[in-house]
């Protein structure tokens, strides 16, 4: 409260001020005005796309826009012969993913948090950098990987077991579990980690002491104790999969496997556009999604109770695992090697040839090795206007939600306790909303408003800034609550103005948080596909859209590859900038 | 000087509307330190807070060297980086991304409408570190120092302006022990060198009666009582105090006979007659409750005894501290603490006398929350 009081001077002769006007001008004061208008914007991002899902869903499609009410909708969307299959194949994927990124992102956490095995450092930026990388590269690079036609790997095992068929086929359910899981076990890496480095030891000592063996202690002192985060990184991993597009899109439309995303986006795509059956579909999806993250609300929320971090001088303990060091490091290697390795060896060899070409030692292949693909894709107009776009939009969309949420968690968490919790629950709700519902809804808004955006870059700003507020917020928020409120009141017992704290105090404190932030939301929204993919249009194409459109229409695979392996070769040295940063806040994140 | 009148500050706390200051209103004179005395929750802090102007109080006026900075009638309030304190925080509160220097040069820094050229401010951060005896650790990072140097810096930060009135809240509880009684006498020897007019808050009574010239100890956002340290400690005005303030052993009863003028009266306890000193007026047989501390009981053997107040009680257990030696007695149904001299050597069991007198036991009204319970 100690703000939205003091930093304005009252005085005057008013008297004691309990008439309504003079309660409501003393209310007025900056922080309070700040927190409404901060209050307005959220709201305007976040429910009047979620008020487009709903009127558009609930309204008969006309060529002149949104029609009568109707539910019709639903009932074709319910009524559909597919709509049993279509459950089962989103649940399987994304349960099947959920499980296995799950079990990959776990090992890792184990071994980079919790063990002596070399190369852990490594293993941390890998996993930052196979999280980086645009899942639809790593999805193209699976295709030239496992596809039954020109797979390379296929044709490695045919010419190796004298096999005649494919063993692998990447389109299908598996495939399209593995080709997710390859890109999103990082994200349970990232959620699992921290829950092992607060992870007391002592506990499991004061276990052992108790005379527990090592699977006793497991079973009755750790995993109960990670039981709250197991459960919330597995429900966060199954609505990134019901969420995720790219993979359904490359791998799932070819096999005929449907999911919700690729449902939504055929019915826009149609001509005439189905947009009240996508709508309704969005919902259902919606519903889903919305019921996992109040699942995953409802176990963090006592976390607290398992809280295990003791503060002062707490330093987690390795477990030396002695013989097994270098196993362990083999064996994570390996799984590097599989998961991030192959893609992207297969996108640079690709890269450097025009058709489809195993990767071979052979000096005639070699010989025929040119940077052609490359010259092609930087003399394309259409890709540089889309690196243009895309590099713009993600600077721009990382520098307000940086901003506006630094500011909005400063209100939360300082000056207006009791209404900062709209603008928490506000900015956390994009969280439970797909991208591709995103893209869509903004998409049916702005057909509706008359704001002139439709067909602009601005359009794919308004949706980039929505779909990252969370992240923007989790991170200011955390980096506004480990900065001591004295550190601020004593400054302004000094004499500073609210201006010169945040200025002189709080920007330089939380400068690598910032900047971590700011690099995250880059990343995101420079490799944002599926909300994009409803937004841009010609000559607003960005770096997500285009690597699709040339991957589908294009016809030379080499071209993709060499577009992805430009795009990769910048991400490299942005994780590099986050491994920076983090080593100077000095916690991974 | 500081004054404070009638102030109220109400919290709204899921139970209700909760009175962290209740009407509480005393003044420090020029040059004076005055200190704030109470368990946690007792309204010390939101007292200081609303000075500071940390937190707006709802009713009541403050004011510094004779300018109101607060006051309910008119609606004034200053806001606290106009009012001209200096402050150190319990957590020090030193800016990591500082130097030493600059962090001691901040508040000329900012400081509104007027301009400290460079070399003013280099003088002055200097003058002020010296005074804390930092001089030369301008350059260093300021999370390199120890916990007592933060705390000495931050009283560099706080002086740096020459403020008229310096704030302290709980400025040496995250010390340890011994750099905590090294830093009581600094802190003294800093506040009377300086001459500057000081509120300090804490829950320690010994660092309280240490610094003070004058004690205000608080409890449920009132004064319970003030006085200088000797007067808190001899006199207390009530069982509150005389447990918060040292340890105490009390004993109820009912006054027999009346009290004198002098206030000397006789309370009939469950152990016996006891001749103590009364500081309030108190009725012939009202209840009462004698407060005598353990180190103001005499421990003798049994036919030794030769005061008006004697009590038969026998060793449970004994404590040798070197210097002295601590008892738990019992005597009839009522454990007592007896604080003696290692000469009064009694073992384990041993049937012993108490010796009470009238000036080191003092008579209290019972107090009204006990007689509801």
């Amino acid at each position: 409260m100690a703000y939205s009081d003091s930093m304005q001077r009252t005085t005057g002769p008013s008297g004691p001020g309990y008439g309504v006007g003079a309660r409501f001008i003393r209310w007025l004061t900056p922080s309070n005005v700040i927190l409404v208008v901060c209050a307005l914007i959220a709201a305007w991002l976040v429910l009047v796309p979620l008020a487009a899902l709903f009127y558009t869903a609930f309204a008969e499609d006309t060529p002149y826009g949104p029609g009568a009410f109707t539910i019709q909708n639903f009932i074709d969307a319910l009524t559909s012969r597919y709509i049993g299959d279509l459950f089962l194949t989103s649940l399987i994927f994304a349960g099947g993913t959920a499980i296995v990124t799950f079990a990959l992102g776990t090992a890792v956490a184990w071994v980079v948090e919790r063990t002596d095995a070399p190369g852990r450092e490594w293993f941390h930026g890998f996993a930052l950098l196979s999280f980086a990388v645009p899942g639809l590269l790593t999805t193209m690079a699976w295709i030239l990987i496992f596809s039954p036609n020109i797979g390379w790997l296929n044709g490695e095992f045919k010419a190796w077991f004298g096999l005649d068929k494919a063993p692998i086929n990447i389109y299908s359910m598996g495939g399209m579990i593995w080709a997710l899981s390859s890109h999103y076990f990082p994200l349970a890496y990232l959620l699992m980690g921290p829950a092992f480095r607060v992870l007391d030891t002592r506990m499991e000592e004061a276990a052992v002491m108790s005379g527990a063996n090592n699977y006793q202690v497991a079973t009755r002192v750790t995993m109960p104790l990670l039981r709250p985060a197991i459960l919330s990184t597995l429900l966060l991993l199954f609505i990134r999969g019901m969420e995720s597009f790219e993979v359904p899109r490359l791998l799932g439309l070819p096999a005929r496997i449907f999911v919700f995303t690729t449902e939504i986006q055929n019915a826009t795509s149609n001509a005439p556009p189905q947009f009240g059956l996508a709508g309704a579909h969005g919902i259902i999806l919606l519903l889903i999604c919305v019921a996992g993250v109040y699942l995953y609300r409802r176990s963090t929320r006592n976390a607290e109770a398992f809280a295990t971090i003791t503060g002062k001088g707490y330093q987690p303990t390795t477990i030396r695992l002695g013989g097994w060091r270098w196993p362990v490091f083999i064996g994570m290697s390996l799984m590097f090697f599989a998961a991030l390795g192959l893609p992207l060896f297969t996108l640079v060899w690709q890269s450097f040839f025009r058709n489809v070409t195993l990767p071979t030692l052979d000096w005639s292949v070699l010989s025929g090795m040119s940077w052609d693909n490359y010259d092609i894709i930087l003399h394309y107009p259409i890709f540089l206007n889309a690196v243009k776009n895309s590099v713009f939009l993600g600077a721009l969309a990382a520098t307000i939600v940086v901003l506006f949420t630094f500011v909005m968690a400063w209100i939360a968490h300082r000056t207006a306790k009791t209404y900062g919790w709209m603008l928490d629950v506000l900015t956390f709700v994009p969280i439970a909303i797909p991208s591709i519902i995103i893209g869509a809804s903004i998409l049916f808004a702005y057909l509706i408003i008359p704001i002139n955006v439709y067909n602009t870059v601005w359009i794919l700003l308004i949706a980039y800034v929505t779909m990252n507020l969370p992240y923007g917020m989790r991170f200011t928020s955390s980096g506004i609550v480990q900065i001591h409120k004295e550190l601020e009141e004593v400054a302004q017992m000094s004499g500073a103005s609210l201006l010169q704290i945040f200025r002189r105090v709080l920007l330089p404190l939380l400068a690598p948080v910032l900047i971590a932030a700011w690099l995250y939301i880059f990343v995101l929204a420079v490799r944002e596909l599926s909300a994009s993919i409803f937004l841009s249009g010609p000559g607003t194409h960005v770096l997500g859209t285009i690597t699709l459109t040339m991957w589908e229409e294009g016809g030379s695979f080499g071209a993709v590859c060499a577009l992805g392996v430009i795009q990769i070769i910048p991400l490299i040295f942005i994780v590099m900038a986050m491994r920076w940063v983090e080593k100077r806040v000095g916690t991974r994140r | 000087m500081l004054v404070v009148e009638n102030l109220r500050k109400t919290f709204e706390a899921q139970s209700g509307l909760v009175n962290a200051v209740d009407g509480v209103s005393f003044t420090v004179e020029r040059g004076k330190l005055l200190t704030l005395l109470g368990p946690s929750g007792c309204g010390k802090t939101t007292t200081l807070r609303c000075i500071a102007g940390l937190e707006r109080p709802h009713a009541g006026r403050i004011s510094i060297d004779g300018r109101d900075v607060y006051n309910s009638e008119g609606n004034l309030f200053v806001p606290p980086n106009e009012r001209g304190i200096g402050m150190v925080f319990q957590s020090y509160a030193i800016w990591p991304h500082m130097t030493v220097f600059e962090n001691v040069a901040f508040p000329l820094r900012v400081a509104k409408g007027k301009r400290y050229g460079r070399a003013e401010i280099a003088a002055k951060v200097k003058a002020a570190l010296e005074k804390v005896r930092l001089g030369g650790y301008e350059e260093r990072a300021s999370t390199q120092l120890s916990g007592g140097q933060q705390q000495r810096l931050a009283l560099a930060r706080g002086l740096v302006l020459e403020p008229s009135l310096l704030l302290l809240d709980e400025p040496l509880s995250n010390l340890d022990a011994k750099l905590r009684e090294q830093m009581r006498f600094e802190l003294k020897r800093l506040q009377l060198d300086l001459g500057i007019t000081t509120l300090y808050v804490t829950h320690d009574q010994a660092e309280a009666l240490a610094l003070s010239d004058e004690i205000l100890v608080m409890s449920g956002g009132k004064v319970m009582q003030r006085g200088n340290p000797t007067d808190i400690y001899r006199r207390p005005n009530s069982e509150f105090v005389a447990d918060f303030i040292g340890s105490t052993n009390l004993l109820p009863g009912r006054v027999e006979g009346t009290v004198g003028p002098d206030g000397k009266g006789v309370v009939r306890t469950d152990e016996g007659a006891v001749h103590c000193t009364f500081f309030q007026p108190i009725a012939s047989g009202a209840e009462a409750q004698v407060s005598v501390r353990p180190e103001d009981i005499f421990i003798t053997a049994p036919n030794a005894a030769r005061s008006v107040s004697v009590l038969a009680a026998k060793v449970e257990n004994r404590v040798f501290l070197g210097e002295v030696i601590d008892y738990i007695v019992r005597c009839g149904s009522r454990e007592l603490r007896v604080r003696a001299k290692p000469e009064q050597d009694f073992a384990i069991g041993a049937d012993v006398a108490l010796e009470l007198y009238a000036d080191r036991c003092v008579g209290l009204r019972a107090d009204d929350s006990r007689k509801a319970s």
